[in-house]
């Protein structure tokens, strides 16, 4: 069996490895450069699907996978997987099925604009290198995987680099990118020192007390920066947009996750969990994350950019389920833990489905219309239904409406809370029913975003020419989407089976099994701990649900037996003229919570209005409002002003342009390290 | 022979402070000839001790360049560089005369302080070689330092180099031709882009005076 799941393995390596290849190899046809590596891709991914899958149902924990010494002393890499690499394999390769599907259609835009080819290569190796991420065993190739995902990614973000703020999107992104790097060497550094070993599966119970509280820290900044919590979200809302839509979906879908799994692997795993503050801190910066990211989602009017801070959301919540399972497993509350972390699981494996789904969404619009600008939009539900059918179905998901795959996981992460409260001491217990709220204004400030994103969008007329034009995207694209929203319902309908797999995975990690108070087969969903009589059928529900939309179209079929039916334009009432303008507009839904929440958003007004003959009747209006970015303007500004300005002062100092000066240096530093062999060595 | 190298060792790095106490331009370079004919001895003291004991001229080769190359060539080099840019006698340094060999003195005793801390070095005599070797390497950075003329920086930059050759050739009794033969050459090169330089600071800027040159900044 595990020779099966290695072979499978090593299959899909190579298989990424020989589509990245390909794509150099035709880079001077571009549909064939096109077409070739996304197919082999296709297949690597599946082959990457059936390995995890077969490895998450054997009995077998951790694979040896192989290893490559060197002769260089510590550069070594070793590979296996265990279930938790298992599962994120698994969801790495769901997605990328859909997204190379997708992508077939997607890339058809660039042709003879852009090397595709190189698009592919970049691609291709960027998923090896997350799979390298995963499956390495010790630092020195986690952290080279580590290290070649984010600089493949941020040339993937600059794809499109001629195009107004790209190339500082880009740069941003680096630059948080290499923030994450610097926190990770440090870490690494520290364990080494402490343990005296370079392997991932080494424990740190022997360590001093501040080692551990300082390795956290670093794991919380490094992890916190590439998953994107608050406040170190910035990269996010530019990243996205500036990339193109299948780099996003790969990015918001799985490279977040990357960075959680990193959490889970070291802070479970490697530190055990130990201390209380730690599971505290998460829950409190999940809190923040979570509301902060739904609240900007709602203000935000460039599609891409609002599923960026979607993400940050969502990843405040799966920091918030994270939080539980440490506090839980810190107070040895395992079956609390594993609950939490289940959920965790299950939400993050929805959110890299869900959010896939509607970065390809958003791709395909701008595939059509060219415009990432929701006020540009609308009127695309006719135009491209099959596209729109998939956005509803996401967008249902995003905001945890059953029967879909959102709500099962944000009810479980509920659930854990709730049965946290119940055994947690006061302090924690007040946190706890905080993060409650959080979570439920949360919810419904996603639900508001995606009344906004779907309406706005793909309801009403058309607000540009381009959207009045718009056709649905080719078949492969359809394919992708299609793929991704129908797990999503899957998912929703039949969570158990997921539950049962992740159950697997969860007991590698914190000991504890949920197995025993699962009740019910996969159709029928019980309430996994017996504590309260909570029980959820999300099945139970969607029949009902077409139950009663069957007897109510019954009831008004048989009510307006005699009527008559007439045709004409809906909410217009005979006036017949109506035209966009006169419809809701992105930033007139959001108006409402922008006046309320003004000390959050900061918002700039902008109002001109060119009078006409009477005031009634003004010839233009121009009206534009922009919410200040209030952790650039007071975080990071200052600190990077602070940092060039005494960099200038120094280099008036110390770099005078003077070569004796520079001598000088030479001949002090020579002196000085003297000094220092002769008293110290 | 350990005396004579010993003698020969300490004489070279009293041309170093001879060097310092100098002040024209001309003497720098006559100075720096007498310091090159030293080394010359050395190797081939080293050297004729090799052909006697087992037949090995390599040594020898090493002195007959030395004195080809920074006996003869360099200086003459040097020379006609230095006649061809016509440079006002002035003061050249920074401290008084004085006051440098001071300084250079606090630095000889500050390598007789580091280097009998070296642990793999237990021979007495090597000691003496090395540290005498090392105070020369920062009398020649001192000597660069405290000239302002570009001509001062091209001579401490060869003294320095004399006295890695010393460190080299007296601890190892002889390193490998191959790594001699290169040593040379980039010396050559080196002082032959700097001679070019010295004629173009003189043209653009009138002088040789480097601390005129103030745009070697980022």
């Amino acid at each position: 069996m595990s020779s099966t799941i290695s072979g499978l393995t090593f299959l899909m390596l190579a298989l990424y490895g020989l589509a990245a290849v390909a794509a150099l190899v035709f880079y001077r046809h571009p549909k064939l450069a096109n077409v070739i590596p996304n197919i082999i891709t296709i297949v690597a991914a599946f082959t990457g699907t059936t390995a995890s899958i077969i490895h998450l149902l054997s009995d077998a924990n951790r694979i040896y996978l192989g290893n490559l010494i060197t002769s260089v002393p510590y550069l070594s890499f070793e590979l296996s997987m265990d279930r938790l690499s298992a599962f994120f394999i698994l969801v790495l390769s769901i997605l990328t099925l859909a997204v190379s599907i997708y992508s077939i259609g997607y890339l058809t835009h660039y042709y003879q604009r852009r090397n595709v080819g190189l698009f592919n290569f970049l691609v291709n190796l960027f998923i090896l290198a997350m799979a390298g991420v995963l499956l390495s065993e010790n630092m020195i190739a986690f952290l080279l995987s580590w290290e070649l995902m984010s600089l493949l990614s941020y040339f993937l973000v600059i794809y499109e680099a001629e195009e107004a703020g790209n190339q500082r999107a880009g740069l941003i992104y680096l630059i948080m990118t290499h923030l994450a790097g610097a926190f990770l060497f440090i870490a690494m550094g520290l364990i080494y020192k402490s343990c005296g070993s370079l392997a991932l599966s080494s424990t740190l119970a022997g360590a001093p007390v501040w080692v551990k509280n300082l390795l956290f820290c670093c794991f919380l900044i490094a992890f916190g920066t590439k998953a994107g919590i608050i406040p170190l979200h910035i990269w996010l809302p530019y990243a996205h947009p500036a990339a193109p839509s299948n780099v996003s979906a790969y990015m918001s879908g799985i490279m977040l996750k990357i960075a959680i799994y990193g959490f889970i692997r070291f802070v479970f795993g490697m530190l055990g969990a130990e201390f209380q503050w730690w599971g505290t801190a998460l829950l409190i910066i999940g809190l923040f994350t979570t509301i902060l990211g739904a609240a900007y989602t709602l203000v935000e009017h460039n599609i891409k950019r609002l599923l960026a801070y979607c993400s940050i959301e969502n990843i405040g919540i799966i920091l918030i389920g994270l939080g539980v399972a440490c506090l839980a497993f810190s107070t040895g509350q395992l079956l609390i833990s594993a609950l939490a972390l289940t959920a965790t699981l299950f939400h993050l494996l929805n959110h890299t489905v869900v959010k896939g789904l509607l970065f390809m969404g958003a791709g395909a619009v701008l595939h059509t219309t060219h415009t990432k600008d929701m006020e540009n939009l609308g009127g695309l539900l006719k135009r491209m239904p099959i596209t729109g059918v998939f956005m509803l179905m996401g967008s249902l998901a995003i905001s945890a409406i059953p029967p879909f795959n959102g709500f099962v996981s944000e009810w479980l992460t509920l659930q854990a809370l709730f049965v946290y409260i119940a055994n947690a001491t006061s302090g924690i217990k007040v946190l706890l029913i905080m993060t409650l709220a959080a979570l439920a204004m949360a919810g419904s400030f996603a639900a508001a975003s995606f009344v906004k994103f779907f309406g706005i969008s793909f309801l009403g007329l058309p607000r540009s020419e381009n959207a009045a034009k718009a056709k649905e995207v080719p078949q492969t694209m359809l394919w992708g989407m299609g793929l991704l929203a129908g797990l999503s319902l899957l998912l929703g309908i039949l969570p158990l089976v997921m539950v049962r797999l992740l159950d697997q995975v969860v007991v590698g990690v914190t000991g504890a099994t949920l197995s025993s108070s699962l009740r019910g087969s996969s159709f029928m969903m019980y309430y996994p701990v017996t504590v309260m009589k909570n029980s959820l059928t999300p099945s139970t529900v969607l029949i009902i649900g077409i139950i009663l939309v069957i007897t109510v179209w019954l009831i008004v079929r048989i009510l307006s037996w005699h009527g008559k039916e007439r045709e004409y334009g809906t909410w217009d009432c005979g006036f017949n003229g109506l035209n966009a303008r006169m419809q809701y507009s992105a930033t007139g839904f959001s108006k409402p919570l922008r006046i309320i929440f003004r000390a959050l958003y900061r918002p700039n007004r902008e109002f001109e209005v060119e009078p006409g003959v009477s005031v009634y009747f003004p010839k233009s209006v121009h009206y534009d409002t922009t919410t200040e970015p209030v952790f650039e303007k007071y975080l990071y500004l200052p600190i990077s002003g602070a940092l060039t300005g005494f960099a200038r002062k120094f280099r008036m100092i110390v770099q005078t342009g003077s070569i004796h000066r520079y001598l000088i240096y030479i001949l002090v530093t020579i002196l000085l390290l003297l000094l220092y062999f002769r008293c110290f060595s | 022979m350990e005396n004579y190298l010993q003698f020969l060792s300490i004489a070279i790095l009293l041309s170093g402070f001879i060097l310092v106490a100098n002040k024209r331009v001309d003497s720098y370079i006559k100075t720096f000839r007498l310091q090159s004919v030293l080394l010359a001895l050395v190797a081939g003291l080293i050297g004729v001790g090799n052909i006697a004991r087992e037949g090995n001229w390599e040594i020898m080769i090493v002195c007959l360049i030395t004195l080809a190359i920074k006996v003869y060539y360099i200086p003459h080099l040097l020379k006609k560089t230095v006649q061809k840019v016509q440079y006002k006698v002035e003061k050249d340094f920074f401290l008084n005369i004085p006051i440098s060999v001071l300084i250079c003195c606090a630095l000889v005793i500050i390598i007789y302080f580091v280097v009998p801390h070296i642990d793999d070095l237990r021979n007495a005599n090597l000691q003496v070689y090395l540290a005498n070797a090392m105070a020369l390497v920062l009398i020649g950075l001192f000597f660069m330092i405290s000239r302002k003329k570009a001509i001062g920086q091209i001579i401490g930059f060869l003294v320095i180099e004399n006295g890695l050759f010393t460190a080299a050739i007296l601890s190892t009794e002889g390193m490998p031709m191959i790594v001699e033969l290169g040593i040379f050459f980039d010396l050559l090169t080196a002082v032959l882009i700097m001679g070019i330089l010295v004629f173009r600071i003189n043209e653009n800027f009138e002088s040789i005076d480097l601390d005129k040159l103030r745009n070697l900044r980022g």
